[in-house]
């Protein structure tokens, strides 16, 4: 807090200049399992101070671990003899101007509340329901806790808490190494039902165990998991943002109000959803609400920031699609697999890229339980197979949608380990692409 | 900062402790990136100063890493570190245990012939600007960008076994791109392509001639607008330097690295489809395929004097003739398969904790040119830099995408074809090789990316490769 208030003093003795600070104070307890006992624990802290300094269109940035004020003016003072030897950046405008706070709610920190201890005894009940089945659980049980402080020399002054838990467990066979996934995410540890866990992940070890089967390539039917569609929707967001559209890569380019997709498509970015991982702010302070994506199939908005709002003369509104929400339909998961005679399961997707990201095109994998779907049923296990498609085309293919939908955890791995969520049901989706198989589960 | 290693070493040499490590790194790293022929970014991160304890109680380790380096805060990364480990011992079933090593007291400092951080940043500034200049002047050019990192870092390893070693090295990694448009597509080029690493101060800018080739990569985006696709079912490929050493580090380093085998990364990076019974007969690929993991060669950015858990640099033959001999080990993982420790053990960071890395994970040289190469070769695909990479949790079944190739007629480099993408099983991939050029073409490429572990670190490595030809590979696969 004390460091904070130096900041915004900074922000006034320097007139001259333009500060843009983020401060995080971060700390994790990661827990890596494999083979139903522990790999590791990891527990790391940090400080860190993320400062830009502009002086008319020209700018200069800077990191500094642990922070104090005595180090902070020091580098301003070697900044100052840099900066004007600079070139513009003539579409710089100016810094994050949106004042509006959130209610910027306190939250415990997860890091001290789900100690070792209760990982631990979390862990070895799952590792106890998969024994019979000859698997073993294999995966991280990780909780962060993060204060992030953005200030600027326009006068915002804000601070955002996350302390986010995420638990991915593989149940893996000994036998021939066939995979299912189950996870949790969120704030809130009481909203961790654990019999409801083992449940999931007990019915999804047993499905696992039948026969191991190939496909050839061609178009299938398939039953997409929430996983997968999040996924695909993540990929696609990066044709969202004002960003893409100025460097020509978005698929939305000249899309605004029309539409790209079908009547049953709608995506929301609602970041304060109760159900999922909230924030209250995009990377540059602006407040971050609910935003339409797509309504009804129709395109209705970009994500803009504020340097590419300025640039390209749109309105800032602060998304960041860390809260994706697709409206459910009217089926059951249960009637989207039961109405397919021959077609596929797939429960999570791998090593995703693209290969033209204007069109949309991408390569990837099946991975974590792929299955055989036979008159309605999931009768196999299906090898891990490689799709190569259009993400639009695959939207476009969506004619069935679950009445009820899961959240779904990710995480940005690097860094600070960021973890988001997305609220999304199972879809049925015709003519999707199998390229290849990989011959392996 | 010596000295406050060697105090937590002898905190940590204890009874109770069976094995610790300590080490402290301070980073620099600095970026020059110009977007349009603008400069939107430069700065610098300097002095990052991280530490990180180790330790295995009971059979299992505990670690914690801090950026915090006040006294009460190292303190409590020390309890933390032992707490993790002992606690989590609760859950372990199979205690880690291997050999002691020799302790090794060394230092190596690597010098660039031009020190960036030393270097005017005015001049840094000018050098890529007037680049950045050249990449806009054309009108079908929608987009385009030209950046540099420059990096160095100053570590200091400590064990319970003894060895103390520090280093200082350098890295840099420069590229640049170009996105062509013509309303309805569009097509991009790179150059150096996206294995642009090298070890190496600002010299490394200066070799791979951006400045000379932004013509070059201008005109070939423009051109592939217009450019056919590969139509034919399968054909010979003959895979450039830069992508090949992606090709190489996907399907064999990723597949070789020991930690995969006994399910330690399935959660995130995945598993691999060797087995420890395959070792020493697997036929990985044709006999002119050898592979080695070399720590010991300073030109590429995986040299060390010992990894991250005090292993002595090695050079380890991973496939030899054709058959897979070895893998990436700790020294845990190593003593699993009852093989010697092949120094592979890194983390990006003193707070981040050591993995199963690769180092300078190479395709030894063949004979002959490029040119010779191609000459040989009556009809197939020339193809290099990356666009598009994907492989299974296995690492069996890939699927590459190049920005170009060029049609080989009669040993003659004919027209040019667009995102070239083709796509293969590995070890019948690698028995398809039938062609790697020599020494003359043999040299190192590298990135600053490789991501492994939770939390994700990204590693600087090196891989060592020339050119080479593979027979009859599927490579018409659309979207």
């Amino acid at each position: 807090m004390e460091f904070r208030n130096e900041l915004v003093k900074i922000c006034e003795q320097y007139p001259e200049f333009k500060f843009n600070f983020h401060y995080r104070n971060w700390e994790t307890d990661f827990l890596r399992f494999y083979q139903s006992q522990i790999n590791y624990n990891i527990s790391k802290t940090s400080i860190t101070l993320s400062t830009t300094m502009h002086k008319g269109k020209k700018s200069y940035s800077f990191s500094l671990k642990n922070p104090t004020n005595a180090k902070l003016l020091e580098k301003i003072e070697e900044v100052k003899m840099i900066i004007d030897k600079l070139p513009e950046d003539p579409d710089f405008i100016d810094l994050e101007d949106d004042l509006t706070k959130s209610k910027e709610k306190e939250k415990l920190n997860n890091v001290e509340k789900v100690s070792l201890d209760k990982k631990i005894d979390i862990l070895k009940k799952l590792a106890k329901v998969v024994e019979p089945f000859n698997f073993k659980i294999y995966g991280t049980f990780i909780c962060n806790y993060k204060i992030l402080y953005i200030i600027n020399s326009n006068g915002v002054n804000k601070r955002e808490i996350n302390s986010p838990i995420f638990l991915e467990v593989k149940a893996v066979s000994n036998k021939n190494e066939v995979t299912v996934l189950e996870t949790y995410g969120g704030e809130n540890f009481n909203t961790f039902d654990v019999e409801r866990f083992t449940k999931d992940l007990s019915a999804k070890v047993e499905a696992a165990t039948g026969e191991i089967v190939d496909v050839e390539p061609g178009e299938y039917e398939v039953v997409l998991a929430p996983r997968c569609v999040g996924d695909y929707l993540m990929y696609l967001e990066s044709s969202m943002t004002a960003h893409s559209l100025d460097s020509k890569m978005s698929f939305f380019e000249g899309k605004l109000d029309k539409k790209v997709f079908p009547e049953n498509i709608t995506i929301t970015d609602d970041p304060e959803h109760p159900d999922l991982i909230n924030f209250d702010y995009n990377h540059d302070g602006h407040i971050y609400k609910k935003l339409p994506i797509i309504e009804k199939g129709v395109f209705k908005n970009f994500m803009v920031d504020n340097y590419y709002g300025r640039k390209l003369k749109m309105k800032k509104n602060g998304a960041e699609g860390a809260g994706l929400i697709m409206k459910t339909g009217n089926k059951t998961k249960e009637e989207l697999i039961g109405s397919i005679k021959k077609g596929l399961y797939i429960s999570s997707l791998h090593y995703m890229n693209f290969i033209n990201r204007k069109e949309t095109s991408v390569t990837g994998l099946t991975r974590d339980g792929t299955f055989l779907i036979e008159d309605g049923k999931l009768t196999k296990v299906v090898n891990n197979l490689r799709f190569t498609e259009k993400i639009s085309d695959i939207i476009c293919g969506i004619t069935d949608i679950e009445n009820r939908s899961y959240t779904i955890p990710s995480s940005s791995n690097y860094g600070e380990f960021q973890i988001y969520s997305a609220k999304i049901p199972h879809v049925k989706v015709k003519g999707f692409k199998i390229s290849s198989s990989t011959r392996t589960v | 900062m010596k000295k406050l290693v060697i105090d937590i070493i002898n905190k940590l040499n204890t009874p109770e402790i069976s094995y610790a490590d300590v080490r402290f790194t301070n980073t620099d790293d600095q970026t020059v990136y110009f977007e349009k022929g603008n400069l939107k970014h430069f700065g610098s991160d300097m002095d990052s100063m991280s530490l990180g304890i180790r330790v295995l109680v009971n059979g299992c380790w505990g670690f914690a890493g801090t950026t915090i380096l006040t006294d009460a805060s190292i303190e409590k990364t020390i309890k933390k570190a032992i707490a993790n480990a002992k606690v989590g011992s609760r859950f372990r079933r199979e205690p880690a245990s291997f050999k002691k090593l020799k302790p090794v007291k060394a230092s190596y400092t690597f010098a660039p012939k031009e020190d960036p951080f030393q270097m005017d940043d005015k001049f840094k500034i000018d050098y890529h600007e007037k680049i950045a200049k050249k990449l806009v002047g054309n009108e079908k050019i929608v987009y385009s960008y030209i950046y540099t990192v420059f990096y160095r870092q100053y570590k200091i390893f400590a064990n319970t076994e003894g060895t103390f070693v520090d280093s200082f090295v350098y890295d840099t990694m420069p590229m640049m791109y170009v996105l062509a448009s013509d309303g309805k597509e569009t097509m991009c080029r790179t150059w150096p392509g996206h294995m642009n690493g090298r070890r190496g101060g600002f010299e490394v800018v200066r070799n791979v001639k951006m400045e000379e080739n932004a013509d070059k990569i201008i005109e070939e985006a423009i051109k592939l607008l217009d450019a056919p696709r590969i139509e034919e079912e399968r054909a010979d490929i003959i895979i450039g330097g830069g992508h090949l050493a992606l090709q190489l580090h996907e399907s064999v380093g990723h597949a070789t690295e020991a930690d995969r085998i006994f399910g330690k990364e399935i959660s995130y990076a995945g598993k691999t489809f060797i087995k420890p019974a395959m070792l020493g007969t697997f036929e990985y690929g044709s006999k002119i395929v050898n592979i080695f993991s070399d720590s010991t060669n300073e030109g590429g950015m995986g040299f060390h004097l010992v990894d991250d858990e005090g292993t002595p640099g090695a050079s380890v033959d991973i496939v030899k003739n054709g058959i897979l001999l070895d893998q990436q080990t700790s020294q845990e993982t190593a003593a699993l398969l009852e093989v010697q420790p092949s120094s592979n053990m890194l983390a990006s960071f003193a707070d981040d904790i050591p993995l199963i890395r690769m180092t300078n994970f190479c395709l030894a040289p063949g004979k002959g040119s490029l040119g010779d190469l191609i000459k040989s070769t009556e009809n197939g695909y020339y193809i290099d830099f990356t666009k598009t990479w994907s492989i299974d949790d296995n690492r069996n079944n890939f699927q590459f995408t190049t920005e170009i190739g060029w049609k080989i007629e009669n040993g003659e480099l004919k027209g040019i074809v667009k995102e070239p993408t083709y796509y293969g099983i590995t070890p019948e991939f690698w028995a398809a090789c039938n062609g790697i050029c020599g020494p003359e073409e043999w040299e190192f490429h590298g990135t600053f990316h490789c991501g492994k572990g939770e939390p994700g670190q990204s590693m600087h490595l090196s891989h060592g490769v020339a050119p080479a030809r593979f027979k009859n590979i599927v490579c018409n696969v659309k979207a």
